[in-house]
């Protein structure tokens, strides 16, 4: 391929730069705008998710209640309390769960290293890891099967207790006193962003094995259930389910809302993601809108460049330019343009995607940042908007270019 | 080289239409040195226009080195002009971006001639008008008569036969268009075919023939 003509076209094209850097300017505005927008609409998405996931992302909860209907000769107001027993009761009969774990508990004081501090604490078991996204810290570990068959006197605490009891030290390996009896700390909460929260949020929990919590707490009925169902499409038969079994178990209506509580957080993780997804879409709109303005601007920009251009191309057409040439000349300006304006918008969005990421978020609060602070840089995005831009800048090179080639050499010549 | 027969050319503006040329036949050799005159409006630049293939005639028949014009295309328009007509304009017409070298680069370019053959004859050009130590210079950094000796030598690139002048001296004072006359002439001693447009008896006394023209026919 011989390149001593685009060579030539790049020549011209950097000493008449500064002629198109409004173009350039634009098409590095736009592509700032739409990369940011389009980084930070989808980090509040996958925030969202992972804020969903900081408190269990395929979970169904299950308290008990009070019943509003009379069933079966039994009169209604009745309170609906769940027992240990419950867990191998529903284990047995419904197939579609997959992991199940029993959870009680109260409110204690919790000391250690001289210091007092009143908590929830829980009584769990280990799947409780699985379904609530107990990540322990390095050097930690959550509540295992032998602890709660043992009867362990361990626990695993949110990294905010450890902060309240022990100040910058670790405390894994160190004693907390619950309730007047001495526990092992075996692992601190990992920090996580949760929207979602029964009690506070987990990094303030202290949890326990199920059966070590048995021996200090004098409740025998459980505080709620969590289920995990083998496929998320399954939650909602095993409510159904459930609620059919426990009514039969503990005899109330099962079309009762009130004897049972169930907390789906799979059906609200879809609407969650639904609001997301909407917001994302909007996002993408604004950005297709933006888009295709600044291709107006950029297209009525070209025309004015080669409008500029019209006693230029009449001496080239003169001194025997092909009408390919032209149009060629036209397109590779449009290319280094495009090249040029898009390459500084990319590598400023990358770079302030990348910024921001590195700003700290608060775990210690609920906050927007959490949402804000951690824009995606999609490669996805990026091709789809290169390529949707490219499209519109070749159309938007491709009409001026046209134009300048099919000119009369004559008219063109005498352009002033 | 050039025969132009029963040409005319009809310019339409909406109902309007202005005639101007009206059936003009000449004929001007190889190695001629031809000037056209004539007064303002008589289709001095038009006759210039279609003998230089920027336009076409809207009746008659136009030969060139033998080849007729009329049915080539846009594209084989250009070719001709790229190889076979060099033309100089009053008004320089050098691309205000390019440098002294690339200006006359040019046409070589759009003929795909190779980059020593390029050198050497962009060498060779400027040196001939002067002007090689001004290579790196932009058409504003020169004076009139530099710009029309890059033009001159930008003409000249693809050593065309044919050598079109639009009132070449036009634009100069007297010394700088007495030294693009001195060029002319010298390129005319070498054979070349030139055909120039002037308004100037003492400058088209220089030629050998003088064609006159008035209202889009030739008087003499």
């Amino acid at each position: 391929m011989n390149l001593t003509l685009p060579r030539f076209f790049w020549n011209e094209y950097r000493k008449r730069r500064k002629r198109t850097s409004l173009i350039t300017f634009a098409l590095f505005w736009g592509t700032l705008s739409i990369l940011l927008l389009m980084a930070f609409g989808q980090g509040m998405s996958t925030q969202a998710r992972v804020s969903f996931s900081g408190f269990g992302e395929t979970l169904i909860m299950v308290y008990g209640g009070q019943t509003s209907l009379p069933f079966e000769g039994l009169p209604k107001g009745r309170m609906i309390r769940l027992y240990p027993e419950d867990i191998d009761y529903l284990k047995e009969r419904v197939p579609e769960i997959l992991r199940i774990v029993p959870e009680t508990y109260n409110q204690w004081p919790v000391s250690a290293n001289g210091k007092e501090i009143n908590r929830t604490v829980h009584g769990v078991t280990a799947d409780f890891a699985l379904l609530r996204t107990q990540v322990p810290q390095l050097g930690g570990r959550f509540i295992d099967a032998d602890d709660d068959l043992q009867a362990r006197k361990v626990a695993f605490i949110g990294w905010k207790v450890g902060n309240d009891l022990f100040g910058g030290k670790d405390p894994v390996g160190r004693t907390i006193v619950i309730n007047r009896v001495p526990f092992t700390v075996v692992g601190v909460l990992q920090k996580k962003i949760q929207d979602s929260m029964y009690n506070g949020p987990d990094a303030d929990q202290v949890y326990l094995p199920f059966r070590a919590f048995s021996q200090i707490d004098n409740q025998r009925f459980l505080d709620q259930i969590h289920m995990q169902p083998r496929e998320a499409s399954q939650s909602a038969f095993i409510e159904d389910r459930v609620k059919v079994l426990l009514g039969r178990k503990y005899r109330f209506d099962p079309q009762d809302r009130y004897a049972t509580t169930f907390w789906n957080t799979i059906e609200d993780f879809k609407q969650g993601q639904a609001i997301f997804k909407g917001i994302e879409i909007f996002l993408a709109l604004m950005g297709a809108l933006t888009l295709l303005i600044g291709a107006v601007g950029v297209t009525n920009l070209m025309y004015a460049a080669a409008k500029e251009r019209t006693k230029e191309i009449g001496v080239k057409l003169a001194i025997g330019a092909r009408r390919r040439t032209i149009i060629g000349q036209f397109l590779l300006e449009t290319l280094f343009v495009f090249t040029k304006g898009t390459f500084w918008g990319f590598v400023l969005s990358f770079n302030i995607v990348h910024l921001v990421r590195l700003a700290p978020i608060n775990y210690d609060s609920f906050g927007i940042e959490g949402y804000l602070l951690r824009p995606v840089f999609s490669l996805r995005t990026f091709i789809v908007y290169m390529t949707v831009l490219g499209v519109l800048c070749f159309l938007s090179g491709i009409f001026p270019a046209l134009r300048a080639s099919r000119a009369n050499p004559i008219e063109s010549l005498r352009y002033e | 080289m050039i025969d132009l027969k029963d040409i005319t050319k009809v310019y339409r503006t909406g109902s309007q239409s202005l005639e101007a040329l009206r059936g003009v036949s000449l004929a001007i050799g190889r190695g001629e040195f031809v000037s056209i005159m004539g007064p303002s409006g008589s289709g001095k630049s038009t006759l210039m226009n279609i003998v230089g293939c920027l336009d076409t005639p809207t009746a008659g028949a136009y030969a060139l080195d033998g080849q007729a014009v009329a049915g080539l295309t846009f594209d084989e328009l250009a070719a001709v002009r790229n190889r076979k007509i060099g033309f100089v304009f009053q008004n320089f017409n050098l691309l205000p971006y390019a440098t002294a070298w690339e200006n006359v680069e040019l046409p070589m370019l759009f003929d795909g001639k190779s980059a020593r053959r390029r050198r050497e004859r962009v060498t060779e050009l400027l040196q001939a008008v002067g002007l090689f130590d001004w290579r790196e210079h932009r058409p504003t950094e020169l004076s009139g008569g530099q710009q029309q000796r890059i033009a001159l030598a930008r003409a000249l690139a693809n050593d065309p036969p044919i050598l079109l002048a639009d009132e070449p001296t036009g634009n100069l004072d007297s010394k700088s268009g007495e030294e693009i006359m001195a060029i002319l002439i010298d390129l005319w001693r070498a054979g070349r075919t030139i055909v120039m447009v002037t308004h100037n008896d003492h400058i088209a006394a220089r030629s050998e023939r003088v064609i006159r023209l008035f209202d889009g026919q030739v008087v003499a």
